[in-house]
């Protein structure tokens, strides 16, 4: 071996460096600055700078009101993805080949299919005239239209969502000392107790980790609340879209994607603190 | 009256029988090993008793009561696992306390068990660190303290010492018998290991693909198996295969004395002579002469590999005073007592020599 210089880790990271600044450095610095620059309506962007875009998006109710949504919908998201993802991985930890292989490829499935295929499937079970309404119909309950609201984008994130939540759970499990539960028996803990008490515990972490992901991509998703929430319902990027393509406001769009940008970060990186400091503690 | 009873215990995976109508009775504070190699059903015996694995049939009895069917969190067994399985969020005590918490005891009460359990383990300053804090050793402590503070009827130890370095497993074959006669529970321990068999149970139970072959009191076991395979597994044997005499056996035209010969005269036998019953003498005199090819040095005793006419022996020397019988290459005598070598009838190929 040469003798090592203080270059060349530097000189080893340069290929990710430069795709690092090229391709998330930049474009957000150049947002950034974009945000901050002033915007006539009969000119366009101006070269003056001003804050008055942040002021505009943190003062209207109607902006306020999307952000609000955007997290509502995301956390529910993640809830539900917990909710299902935790017993689904924990299952899945529990088969035997094929069926692993099998369900791994069911849960996995919805990553396989485009997100345009996939959302108009949903429109097509959840519309006024889908499958699910007619059912309700033909029970005599009516119509149910589910479409273009806020359950409707839920239902399509968390479909997709779920495999973000039960890989890096399952993954947790795997790691686990399957004589843990015996264990536990044996000392006289029920199934559930065994679960609750020495299994949950110690994947909190993979539970923090899926979370994370879910909770990212459902704050930031485009296309499901774009076809399933309708043209009425906003999501923060398709509140950006709109800005940036219909009315052209760039500066706007830039603060709105800023914002949504730093409190995703603040909300993920609060959330990472406090399990990740718990499980440390305990878990090593 | 037994206190744990297996009756004609079976598992069978599709076609593959894994434990073959095993019946075992133990008595109440008893001390009984599973002993055998891999695969020979012993850890799925276990695995019945302690109700993790269900029996294809037989049943198995607890102090009068049949347990076959019923969950392993219903039966207050103890078991220690191979692996401990330690609760790594939960600290030494909080480990040791969860089956007492399991079995809502009060506060005050839960901490003068654990308490007293940690001390029976000498783990008592350890009560606070969590179980990646602790070495394999303590580990192994703190699953034993965990499986008895339930004051449990049987303890179950799957392979508890294979996880240990040699020192530290001879340490904890002597702590296991101590704090297993201090509490007097009635235990059963799996192993593939003969001497920690030996060295700790009342009783070995000498399994073999699935089937129980021997169960008597380890002297027994070692100095009369049952099985040839279990000659060879317990100890070292040496096998001199010959042909049955009224007092021993002829082989390749000597005659080797033996004063238990249940085997047919003029049918094919088997002599069996442990390495440490052979007393080696100057050339010319004794039952068998060869020549010394090998020697090896254990601290506590030599092994000598002789070849004779009927093929290699080893012999076992005591390291007592430093002298040495032989040196590689000398010829030499071998001399044995004829009760201490045992006949039976040849049934199959073996080899000849099994360590």
């Amino acid at each position: 071996m040469t003798a090592q210089t203080s270059s060349t880790p530097w000189f080893l990271s340069f290929p990710g460096l430069i795709f690092f600044l090229g391709m998330v450095v930049l474009p957000l610095t150049l947002t950034a600055v974009l945000s901050f620059h002033a915007y006539d309506f009969n000119i366009g962007v101006l070269d003056s700078y001003t804050l008055s875009n942040y002021t505009t998006v943190l003062s209207d109710p109607y902006f306020l009101s999307i952000f609000l949504r955007t997290l509502r919908i995301a956390l529910i998201t993640t809830v539900l993805c917990i909710v299902i993802g935790v017993p689904e991985a924990y299952i899945l930890s529990r088969m035997w080949n094929p069926w692993r292989s099998i369900f791994l490829l069911v849960i996995i499935g919805p990553l396989l299919v485009s997100v345009v295929v996939r959302s108009f499937g949903w429109s097509m079970l959840l519309g006024s005239t889908g499958l699910i309404s007619k059912a309700s119909i033909m029970l005599g309950l009516g119509p149910v239209r589910i479409l273009y609201s806020e359950a409707a984008i839920v239902i399509a994130l968390v479909h997709v969502m779920l495999p973000f939540m039960i890989i890096p759970v399952w993954t947790a499990i795997q790691k686990l000392d399957p004589g843990l539960e015996p264990a536990a028996w044996s000392l006289g803990a029920s199934r559930f107790t065994a679960v609750r008490r020495i299994i949950l515990p110690q994947i909190s972490l993979g539970v923090l980790s899926g979370s994370l992901i879910v909770f990212g991509l459902s704050a930031s998703s485009f296309a499901i609340p774009g076809l399933l929430g309708g043209r009425r319902l906003k999501m923060a990027a398709t509140v950006v879209y709109d800005e940036y393509m219909h009315e052209l406001n760039w500066p706007l769009g830039a603060a709105i994607a800023f914002i949504v940008l730093v409190a995703n970060l603040l909300i993920m990186l609060a959330y990472n603190r406090m399990i990740e400091a718990k499980a440390r503690k305990v878990l090593g | 009256m037994s206190f744990l009873t297996l009756n004609s215990l079976s598992k069978t995976y599709g076609n593959f029988t894994a434990v073959d109508a095993v019946n075992l009775e133990v008595s109440k504070g008893e001390f009984v090993s599973l002993l055998g190699p891999s695969g020979c059903g012993k850890t799925t015996t276990l695995q019945m008793i302690a109700g993790l694995a269900e029996p294809s049939a037989g049943s198995v009895m607890l102090d009068g009561r049949e347990i076959t069917r019923e969950k392993p969190n219903r039966r207050g067994l103890g078991i220690v696992f191979q692996t401990y399985a330690l609760f790594p969020h939960m600290t030494v005590a909080q480990n040791v306390s969860f089956g007492l918490e399991m079995r809502k005891v009060g506060r005050a009460e839960r901490d003068r068990r654990v308490a007293e359990a940690l001390a029976l383990v000498k783990l008592d300053q350890f009560a606070d660190r969590y179980p990646r804090q602790l070495s394999g050793g303590q580990r192994q402590r703190v699953a034993i303290a965990r499986a008895l503070v339930i004051e449990p009827p049987v303890l179950l130890l799957d392979e508890p010492l294979s996880n240990l370095d040699a020192k530290l497993r001879e340490e904890m074959q002597f702590e296991l018998r101590r704090i297993q006669q201090t509490v007097g529970t009635t235990t059963i321990m799996v192993t593939h290991d003969q001497g920690e068999a030996l060295s700790i149970s009342d009783r070995v139970v000498v399994m073999e693909h699935g089937k129980m072959t021997q169960a008597d009191v380890p002297a027994a076991v070692y100095d009369h198996p049952a099985t040839e395979f279990i000659s060879s597994f317990i100890g070292k044997m040496n096998n001199i295969p010959g042909i049955a005499l009224k007092l021993g056996i002829h082989a390749s035209g000597v005659i080797l004395p033996a004063t238990d010969c249940p085997a047919t005269e003029g049918e094919p036998a088997i002599l069996s002579l442990r390495p440490e019953r052979i007393t080696i003498v100057p050339a010319g005199q004794g039952h068998l002469h060869g020549v010394v090819s090998a020697r090896f040095f254990f601290g506590s005793h030599w092994l000598f590999n002789v070849d004779t006419a009927v093929g290699q022996i080893i012999v076992s020397w005591p390291n007592t005073d430093g002298s040495l019988p032989a040196s590689q290459g000398q010829p030499v005598g071998l001399s044995w007592s004829p009760e201490s070598a045992r006949v039976s009838a040849r049934t199959r190929e073996t080899s000849r020599i099994d360590a």
